[in-house]
């Protein structure tokens, strides 16, 4: 039997994950208007980039971290740009949209397969960065302190962003209305660039965050794909507070069922996390946060 | 639709003859005739392979049918088409199954297990839909998904009931027990699933081009427009998820009987996918056109399969390499043609295809 405190810090790391990824998939499906159904490739993606990095920079997982969310931000755009753009000028409507996503999705998945193979790889960090520290019975290593401390550092960056800076507020006043902000002088197709760009640096940076625990393979991103759509929606989707609430309920829910019930129904867990998701929605048909009431 | 139309000129008789009512039943009785004749039929084994992959298409083409009447007809976003499928494949395979290694299996007569595989999953669409269907687009989206993946990862964790991994085995293959061989057994399952799928065909395209199809266009275009002409939108959006149920369960329940056998892997989110891709290829609200989606995605399968064949690089590659080549034709179809193929933009919301 695992302890709580255990359990918890279970919660709090695989939390900090989908909040992040759900943060950015629920800021693009606000401002831009699309269910992106690639996004979990676009945190696979960072996790490549990742690889690559920290290989590159001698093993130092720190100072590839800026480089991993600018490299991602701009591939994300880029990709954006690329598959996205072309669809929307071409008349496609949001379920087309997604429907486009899903493709680029199948091209992005396999695309990471022949170039990188299905082999996981990990990310080489100094040993230390693993070494385990005992508080009062139960675990924590570094990796969990740096992934909870990144996660709440992205929390206040995103926070503040939206609060005190033009962009932040021009991307909330083109994701309430966009004929609106473009009236009032916002130049809308810049900030969906601005979007795509931060938001995809974050899912770079959540991927990143999921291969410097576990390790990187072409599926990585795709697996967490039902449970941060499962947060955004579940946090009402559009918001980035709820996203974060969602992201942790969800975390909770996953690791206390894959923890306390017994191993033959343990698989059970992402299941109870959807179970939940309904739950909600039945009783408050728009998310624990309501985004229309919240900003 | 000719056999519904009103005109009568020359060669109305003929139409009459070559609707779909009476061709699928002239196929069903073929099949069944093949069958009990107990004739070798022989055809060259390259041909396997594709006949093989029909019986899939024959299969998702119920589906597409049932989606259509949801997504394409009504406007009701449903992911979670799978679930339908599983609940009347495990119920079929459960019910007629003999004997298998985990899991239950009733050994009652196969009849039963399919009505019972249809009716459990009307059930669950009742269930479903009368929970969710109030829902905004977008959240029935996640709800309908997310009961999908709960389905599928009960089947998967619940091993005394569902068999696990295995899944459950011995299920009674009936053609494939009457037939002289595999050849024969195959042919006349594809005549018998295409009658099957004609006649859902029939029905399906008679329901939307009657004025219970206008209403669902109403709601479609403006529910509050609808309610307010009077019509009992709920009970209308309700009833057409039931009836798309029943059909994707229909879909389910061949599956065990075909293969002998029922385990996860049939039931996972890539039949959704490919049912959705193969709708939207076609063209939602068209009935003909979606069953042409599934086609074109099936053929395209069959394609790439041969193409390996000849291909310089190896499986590891070529297998991504083929899913590379579903996605950017998808993706080309979208950009050429965001209404499918041979879908009217004009019959579509602004959902599908922007102004």
């Amino acid at each position: 039997m695992v302890s709580l405190a255990q359990v918890l810090i279970f919660s709090a790391e695989f939390g900090s994950f989908v909040a992040i990824a759900a943060i950015s998939f629920s800021i693009v499906y606000r401002v831009v208007g699309m269910i992106n159904f690639a996004h979990g490739e676009w945190l696979t993606m960072g996790a490549y980039i990742g690889v690559l990095t920290v290989q590159a920079l001698g093993g130092n997982a720190l100072l590839a971290l800026p480089v991993v969310v600018l490299l991602s931000g701009v591939g994300g755009y880029g990709l954006a740009r690329g598959f996205y753009r072309p669809l929307r000028r071409s008349g496609a409507g949001p379920i087309m949209l997604m429907l486009g996503s899903i493709a680029v999705g199948y091209i992005l998945r396999a695309g990471f397969r022949i170039v990188f193979s299905s082999e996981p790889k990990t990310v080489v960090i100094p040993t230390d960065v693993y070494r385990f520290d005992v508080l009062g019975g139960f675990f924590v290593n570094t990796t969990q302190l740096f992934v909870i401390g990144m996660a709440v550092i992205v929390f206040t960056v995103v926070h503040l962003m939206f609060k005190r800076t033009n962009v932040g507020i021009a991307m909330r006043a083109t994701g309430s209305d966009e004929d609106l902000a473009e009236v009032c002088g916002i130049d809308t197709s810049h900030i969906r660039r601005n979007t795509w760009l931060s938001m995809s640096g974050l899912a770079g940076l959540a991927g990143f965050l999921i291969g410097v625990s576990t390790n990187v393979y072409p599926l990585l991103g795709y697996q967490y794909l039902l449970l941060l759509i499962a947060a955004a929606i579940l946090g009402g989707i559009g918001s980035a507070y709820g996203a974060i609430a969602g992201a942790y309920v969800i975390g909770l829910a996953v690791t206390f069922t894959t923890s306390y019930l017994p191993t033959a129904v343990s698989t059970l867990g992402t299941a109870v996390a959807f179970v939940l998701l309904i739950l909600v929605l039945l009783v408050r048909p728009s998310g624990i946060a309501d985004v229309e009431a919240a900003t | 639709m000719s056999y519904l139309s009103d005109t009568v000129d020359q060669s109305e008789w003929l139409q009459r003859v070559l609707s779909p009512v009476p061709v699928s039943v002239g196929l069903i009785v073929f099949g069944v005739a093949l069958l009990s004749a107990q004739v070798g039929i022989g055809y060259p084994n390259f041909m396997i392979a594709a006949l093989d992959l029909a019986v899939l298409g024959l299969t998702y083409g119920l589906v597409v049918l049932g989606l259509n009447l949801q997504v394409g007809h009504t406007g009701l976003i449903n992911f979670g088409p799978h679930l339908y499928y599983a609940i009347g494949a495990y119920t079929t395979a459960m019910v007629a199954s003999e004997s298998t290694i985990a899991g239950v299996a009733l050994g009652l007569p196969v009849p039963v297990g399919v009505v019972l595989g249809v009716v459990l999953s009307m059930v669950a669409g009742l269930f479903i839909g009368a929970t969710s269907l109030q829902l905004r687009t977008d959240y029935l989206a996640i709800v309908t998904l997310a009961s999908a993946e709960i389905m599928v990862r009960v089947i998967n964790g619940i091993q005394f009931v569902f068999g696990g991994q295995t899944g459950i085995l011995n299920v009674p293959q009936p053609i494939h027990e009457a037939a002289v061989n595999y050849k024969s057994e195959l042919l006349v399952t594809l005549l018998i699933l295409g009658g099957v799928l004609l006649l859902a065909y029939a029905a399906v395209d008679r329901l939307t081009s009657s004025p219970y199809g206008r209403v669902l266009r109403a709601i479609r275009a403006d529910e509050e427009a609808a309610q307010s002409l009077g019509k009992a939108v709920p009970r209308y959006k309700l009833w057409v998820f039931i009836y798309g149920s029943a059909l994707m369960g229909l879909a389910g329940t061949i599956v065990p009987l075909y293969n002998g056998s029922m385990a996860p892997t049939f039931t996972t989110i890539q039949m959704t996918v490919t049912v959705w891709i193969g709708m939207l290829v076609g063209g939602a609200a068209n009935n003909r056109a979606v069953i042409g989606g599934i086609g074109i995605i099936i053929g395209l399968r069959l394609v790439t399969r041969y193409l390996q064949q000849y291909s310089p690089v190896g499986g590891g590659v070529f297998a991504p390499l083929r899913l590379v080549l579903i996605g950017a034709v998808l993706w080309a179809v979208i950009y050429y043609r965001p209404q499918g193929i041979w879908g009217d933009p004009d019959k579509l919301g602004e959902v599908f295809t922007r102004k």
